[in-house]
């Protein structure tokens, strides 16, 4: 089981989210944060601006998932064919346990 | 060292805190989320649900609009709020404060009472000591 944290525009996240939809991956959390890239934020006019509003969605996902909905967010994250700087990142690390709380069911 | 994610519902935020005390744990960080879960199938569930959360609607509200509302909860197009609860804990705590969590936060609704995810952590530091591992915690 893995852990997708990707950080996306926030105006890309309904899109992203109707795409995992569409793709079959419904579950998902979505928070609202500030942070900034590889490229040290956006300078304008002078203006260093370095806590640039994006965001978060989680997605908990079974191993041989994780390539279909990493391509899904990729694909409907982007804001052109090229991507853009500001586009976002995906990242996956591992869960060891998962439980659903209302049955006490281990597992996704 | 583990990681674990609860996310909850936002009224047992309070009960969940008073289970995480009573297991030994009382550091924790929470945040205000939304998120949709798996999509139900059982329409008995969802039928159930309907008429609960209507029946939470106020008089001065558009009785069609409320509709809408639980309508778009349910079959999965709206998003919903959650508490978001990270907790650190050593390795042989992990089963006790996930049974915790659980006793806390479930309900009879039958669906989204939450979900908890365990993940490995590699290593903490102290920023007050710059104690590092275990001793972290």
């Amino acid at each position: 089981m893995l852990l997708i944290r990707a950080i996306v525009r926030p105006e890309k996240k309904d899109e992203v989210l109707a795409e995992l939809s569409r793709a079959g991956f419904h579950a998902a959390t979505v928070v609202d944060v500030v942070g900034r890239g590889k490229q040290k934020g956006i300078k304008i006019g002078g203006i260093v601006y370095d806590e640039i509003p994006k965001s978060l969605i989680l997605m908990a996902v079974r191993d041989e998932d994780k390539d279909d909905v990493v391509r899904t967010v990729l694909a409907a994250a982007k804001t052109s064919d090229k991507g853009a700087y500001g586009d976002g990142k995906v990242f996956v690390s591992p869960i060891e346990e998962a439980y659903t709380i209302s049955s006490g069911a281990k597992g996704l | 060292m583990k990681e674990i994610i609860a996310v909850i519902r936002m009224n047992k935020t309070n009960a969940m805190k008073r289970a995480l005390v009573e297991a030994g744990v009382a550091g924790f960080t929470a945040a205000k989320v939304l998120g949709r879960g798996k999509l139900v199938e059982d329409p008995a569930v969802i039928a159930e649900r309907k008429e609960r959360l209507l029946a939470l609607a106020g008089d001065e509200v558009e009785p069609a609009e409320t509709e809408q509302l639980v309508d778009g909860f349910l079959d999965g197009s709206r998003l919903f709020p959650r508490r978001l609860f990270t907790i650190m804990a050593y390795d042989g705590d992990v089963p006790r404060i996930v049974d915790a969590i659980m006793q806390a936060n479930r309900t009879t609704n039958k669906v989204g009472d939450g979900k908890i995810f365990v993940l490995p952590v590699l290593d903490a530091v102290r920023v007050r000591t710059g104690e590092a591992g275990d001793a972290a915690l």
